[in-house]
């Protein structure tokens, strides 16, 4: 196996990619992943694997430089495993070979000649320009075709500026072992990336989205934010802080002796390979102008009801229709459904005008257990929302 | 909508300005300044942001340009696409940003994005805020220079979904194309992603503009020179 140097990732798949794999990080444009194929390329550096670095758009003292960036230090090539096809060679090979079919040969002779001189075991490639210069399929067997009786590993990036078409031709026509597809939303939605296993051949996987951040020189998956609201009084802050590893609340007492939270209350649950930060907004609707600012960046949103009582499922109702001109994802946890007189699911989903599919939890704000299975449901739901 | 000023009243008395979403060709020939024209155009105003995608021009040459047009230049983000193949080493700052060349349209769509969302955030111009959602021209100088890196119809789909992200945020863009360089298809193709054309000529060391594709704006040729900035049209 060759780990892509992404521990998430290389979880996914089982350990890494099996030598003889052809791999596709597929980006959207503007999508910010190139950490991907650098991250693969400094695995398989640290391994000592010999390999051949295809740049047609760039030089190798940029690429590096650039890498070096994304990756937080210097890139050490002491061990001599790699040789690198950059930007001045394709200039060489345009200006010298004058045709179509003449340029091809020259690739692949060049490509042939280091692969078997230096046993090249992975090849990774830009593959934008190949595309251009020699069509997908011939350029695609420009580097299948280096090594006789020997399967290198091949890991392409591509900017796709076909869509879906072009990841289904990858997997259909050209038996990609594994395709992610790299995108990022882009404002007025709050910009964040994700990547989705598209699709693996040596083991069957829920296509997923991912969301993830670049922290240290590393892609970490990252549920930035969930925002617990709903009516006063329903159990929001009691829901943040039974769900919260830590956390805090900013109440103050109630005229009839409640609190009430007149800020937001915080909270951080600590994953196991991320964190969730919960922002509970106050209930009352004087406190609504804070709403906007705290979806910010939020991901997703539980309005918590109080089951017992229905008077305040209007509210309730008007919150959920001011989340829904947001383009993120709502699920309603109705608190105290144990208690006498709480209303039954159905009654619920009437009063709240809310659709079958919205996902409806049954929970006790005060245990720990209910809330996380709202947040683990949540952050699955995250992970796969199509936005 | 916001409106985008021109500082040209054929435009901005009729009709407000450019209309927010608004993606114009300045289709020119050669040693026409027509970048000037273009740089005039997306100079920000108060609480406006400009970005320039350069393929022409080192960012700081783009910089000092509006800078002599009395531009903040806080308010101006370079995408510079040449000067990285000379010195590979240079690094981003938050508003002057480096991809290797202008084939490198992976790059350009990450750093364009990036800076979008910087300035969304508000961390882009030293603590100083312009307005929000903020209002942001856009210029390609030029679509003809990315042309003779990438085939027509890759740049096409690279400009079509920059278009779109530009009518997303509500911004402007202008695009510069070299009018004599290439042939009807191309630049038939690329007219399809905007909205507005101008047209500018050169007779005699005069200079002229034609506005098409506005509604209620003449598409007479006008005669035009641009000073500090600023577009006048001479009668």
């Amino acid at each position: 196996m060759i780990s892509t140097g992404i521990i998430i990732l290389d979880d996914m798949l089982g350990g890494g990619i099996p030598r003889g794999s052809r791999v596709l990080y597929s980006m959207e444009p503007g999508a910010d992943g190139q950490l991907f194929i650098v991250s693969t390329f400094l695995s398989v550096l640290a391994q000592q694997i010999p390999c051949l670095v295809i740049l047609p758009n760039t030089t190798v003292d940029a690429f590096l430089h650039d890498a070096a960036a994304m990756h937080g230090s210097a890139i050490d090539l002491s061990p001599q495993t790699v040789v690198f096809m950059d930007a001045i060679d394709r200039e060489r090979i345009q200006r010298t070979a004058k045709t179509g079919p003449a340029r091809e040969r020259e690739w692949q002779s060049r490509i042939q000649k280091v692969c078997s001189e230096k046993k090249v075991e992975v090849i990774f490639a830009y593959f934008d320009l190949l595309y251009e210069d020699c069509g997908l399929k011939k350029g695609l067997a420009l580097l299948d075709t280096a090594v006789k009786g020997h399967k290198p590993t091949i890991i392409l990036e591509h900017l796709n500026l076909e869509g879906k078409t072009l990841v289904d031709r990858f997997i259909s026509e050209f038996s990609f072992d594994l395709v992610i597809t790299i995108q990022s939303a882009f404002p007025p939605i709050p910009q964040f990336s994700f990547f989705t296993i598209a699709t693996m051949s040596w083991s069957k996987v829920r296509k997923r989205s991912i969301p993830f951040i670049i922290s240290d020189g590393k892609i970490v998956p990252y549920i930035p934010r969930i925002v617990i609201t709903g009516p006063a009084g329903s159990g929001k802050s009691t829901f943040v802080t039974s769900a919260s590893d830590e956390g805090h609340s900013v109440d103050r007492q109630g005229v009839n002796g409640d609190t009430t939270t007149v800020a937001m209350d915080f909270g951080n649950i600590h994953g196991k390979t991320f964190d969730i930060t919960l922002y509970g907004t106050p209930g009352h609707t004087r406190f609504d102008p804070l709403i906007p600012s705290l979806l910010h960046h939020a991901m997703g949103v539980v309005v918590v009801i109080d089951a017992t009582k229905p008077a305040t499922f209007s509210r309730a109702r008007d919150l959920i229709g001011l989340l829904a001109k947001q383009w993120i994802p709502v699920f309603i946890a109705a608190n105290k459904y144990d208690m006498k007189g709480a209303v039954d699911e159905q009654g619920i989903r009437s009063s709240l005008g809310i659709p079958g599919d919205t996902p409806l939890f049954l929970i006790s704000a005060q245990k720990k257990a209910d809330t996380h299975r709202v947040l683990k449901s949540m952050v699955d739901h995250i992970t796969r929302f199509s936005y | 909508m916001y409106s985008y000023k021109t500082g040209i009243p054929q435009i901005d008395d009729v009709c407000g300005g450019f209309d927010a979403g608004t993606n114009i060709l300045i289709l020119a020939p050669p040693m026409s300044y027509a970048d000037i024209l273009a740089y005039a155009l997306i100079k920000p105003l108060e609480g406006e942001y400009a970005i320039v995608l350069s393929t022409n021009e080192r960012a700081a040459e783009v910089v000092d340009a509006f800078r002599l047009s009395g531009a903040d230049k806080r308010f101006i983000g370079v995408i510079d696409a040449i000067t990285k193949s000379s010195t590979p080493t240079i690094a981003d700052t938050q508003r002057l940003v480096f991809v290797s060349s202008p084939t490198d349209l992976t790059g350009i769509g990450i750093k364009f994005s990036n800076m979008i969302e910087t300035i969304f955030e508000g961390e882009f111009s030293e603590g100083e805020a312009g307005l929000f959602p903020p209002p942001i021209r856009f210029c390609v100088n030029s679509v003809s220079t990315l042309l003779m890196y990438r085939r027509l119809e890759v740049l096409y789909q690279f400009l079509h979904v920059l278009t779109a992200k530009l009518k997303k945020i509500e911004g402007v863009g202008i695009y510069l194309l070299n009018s004599e360089s290439f042939d009807d298809k191309t630049l038939s193709m690329i007219k399809q992603l905007m909205n507005c054309v101008i047209e500018v000529k050169v007779e005699q060391n005069t200079s002229y503009l034609r506005v098409q594709g506005i509604r209620g704006v003449s598409s007479e040729w006008l005669k035009f020179s641009v000073a500090k900035g600023q577009v006048t049209i001479i009668p």
